[in-house]
């Protein structure tokens, strides 16, 4: 599903942020990169729904090469990757049936299946009754299941997630990691960055750790 | 749970060119219902640049129009030697109006050219006591076509009248046609750089208010672009928003113009036309309107994007 092959990624000549990169992320799998700051964890992600294109190396996604990617066709790479920001990217003066809506807009879909979805997948995050609520009224961990909820609404092939726990509270993190686990039992395939160690020892999962821009470790953490 | 598979395609709503304007349309009005500020703002910049072009060209309607009834007393007076015979007088009349740029010929008799003189001299109609109408000479008064009142146009007609045997002289006025028409084109050089300015100011103010407006909803667009939107999709509800505020700003900038206009400048007296027969100030012609309204249209239209440009990274 994910292939990386010898991924060079430098912003400025001397700045390298990922150091020859390379990695295997087959379909349905749930991975976790972990890293210090700075040790190249967004970057990655970033390169996998086509915000950047490597400095060097092959990054290949759903079968597409993001490298010899056409500009024009990134917006349908992206139909298929649900991303999960840091910042959840909400927006302020759109209400909470209306930010998750924006996938299926894109998508084309009818006003009447749009809610339909909508509803179902907030009833799932427990949001069914903050549908016409805008985010600012929403708490940190709302705010976050509304972010997954718009990722997580077209049924992705891939979900990508970056430090989706940062400012959420032990509660809200274990509610979160069920939200990214069903997700997988449906066949996505699931890659978060994080940092926090807890995250990663709540069950068995890959684990891959970078350090400087380059693999440090990759494998399998069992608590 | 459900196997997970690429997005079910559902029934889908807004596919084929109306569908599609349809949706973009109603996001258009939802982003000017969500966002009710910066519309205000944007609108309101649209108008006010817009009344400040109006009411420019206003007065520049109204002196083209002055000077207009101004080149009407540019006039050529053939005169003749004697006065010319009944069929003459038709054979030369045709003569004249068959020339390109005649717009009008009246002929004045010498009994004709006194009784004017007496009238000229009112009060002192002793000193033509005992003159008889020979003393004044018959004349044909030439008024020109628009197009052929400026000085080498006159003189080119004058040229041509010339060869019309039975005239014996010409009198046009050469230096004020020549000192008016040097005017005028001074008149229209001020005018077409200060329209000029004005325009390039209107543009640069709503341009870059528009792009205020996208610039404070960037985070939208960024969005847009990371949930798998096309360009297309992004650009044309703002597209559609960006005409709608110039449709509506111009609007608005015509129904101010209308206000002053019919409250108090219709009337603001004859500072322009130094004519007391004359009514004010004459409204914008239908075609200047309606250019206003679609220049409007088109300023939001291009203020949207060019400044989209500058957002959208895929």
């Amino acid at each position: 599903m994910i292939q990386l092959h010898n991924v060079f990624m430098s912003y400025q000549r001397d700045a390298t942020a990922l150091n020859g990169v390379t990695l295997h992320i087959p379909k349905g799998d749930f991975v976790f990169l972990t890293g210090a700051s700075g040790a190249g964890k967004s970057t990655l992600l970033r390169l996998l729904y086509g915000a950047l294109k490597p400095t060097r190396g092959q990054v290949v996604v759903d079968g597409q090469n993001i490298s010899r990617l056409p500009p024009g066709q990134i917006p349908y790479l992206r139909r298929g990757i649900g991303v999960v920001f840091q910042d959840f990217k909400l927006l302020p003066n759109r209400t909470v049936l209306e930010n998750v809506a924006i996938t299926l807009e894109v998508l084309g879909w009818g006003k009447k299946d749009i809610g339909k979805k909508v509803f179902h997948i907030l009833r799932q995050m427990g949001l069914e009754h903050k549908i016409n609520a805008t985010p600012l009224r929403l708490s940190g961990g709302e705010q976050q299941r509304v972010a997954l909820a718009r990722a997580l609404v077209n049924d992705p092939r891939i979900l990508l997630a970056d430090e989706p726990t940062g400012n959420l509270d032990e509660e809200n993190k274990a509610q979160i990691l069920n939200f990214f686990k069903e997700a997988n039992i449906r066949g996505t395939t699931v890659v978060v960055a994080t940092h926090d160690r807890r995250l990663l020892e709540n069950g068995h999962r890959r684990v891959v750790v970078l350090d400087k821009g380059a693999i440090a470790e990759d494998g399998d953490v069992q608590k | 749970m459900s196997r997970n598979k690429p997005a079910k395609r559902a029934r889908l709503a807004n596919e084929g060119v109306p569908g599609r304007l349809k949706y973009f349309t109603a996001r258009a009005v939802a982003n000017i219902r969500q966002n009710v500020f910066v519309n205000v703002v944007t609108v309101g910049t649209i108008t006010l640049a817009l009344l400040i072009l109006s009411l420019f060209l206003l007065v520049f309607v109204n002196l083209e129009g002055l000077a207009d009834n101004w080149s009407k007393r540019v006039q050529v007076t053939a005169y003749f030697d004697q006065e010319p015979s009944p069929q003459e007088l038709g054979t030369i009349r045709a003569g004249i109006q068959s020339l390109p740029g005649t717009a009008q010929v009246v002929y004045v008799s010498k009994e004709e050219a006194v009784t004017r003189f007496r009238a000229r001299l009112k009060g002192q109609e002793s000193l033509l006591e005992g003159v008889s109408a020979d003393i004044l000479p018959a004349s044909f008064e030439i008024s020109l076509k628009r197009e052929s009142r400026d000085s080498e146009a006159v003189e080119a007609y004058v040229a041509r009248l010339k060869r019309i045997p039975g005239v014996a002289e010409m009198q046009y006025g050469e230096e004020w046609v020549r000192r008016f028409n040097t005017f005028m084109n001074f008149m229209r050089l001020v005018g077409a750089l200060l329209g000029g300015f004005l325009l390039l100011a209107v543009v640069f103010i709503v341009s870059n208010t528009i792009k205020l407006t996208i610039y404070s909803r960037k985070e939208e667009l960024e969005l847009l672009g990371l949930v798998g939107a096309t360009r297309m999709f992004i650009k044309a509800p703002f597209l559609i928003e960006g005409v709608i505020q110039g449709a509506a700003g111009s609007l608005l900038a015509l129904v101010i113009l209308c206000a002053c206009y019919f409250g108090f400048l219709h009337n603001a007296g004859n500072f322009l036309s130094f004519n007391p027969a004359d009514t004010g100030l004459s409204f914008l012609p239908a075609g200047y309107l309606a250019g206003i309204f679609f220049g409007g249209m088109l300023l939001g239209f291009l203020g949207s994007m060019t400044s989209l440009k500058r957002f959208i990274s895929i």
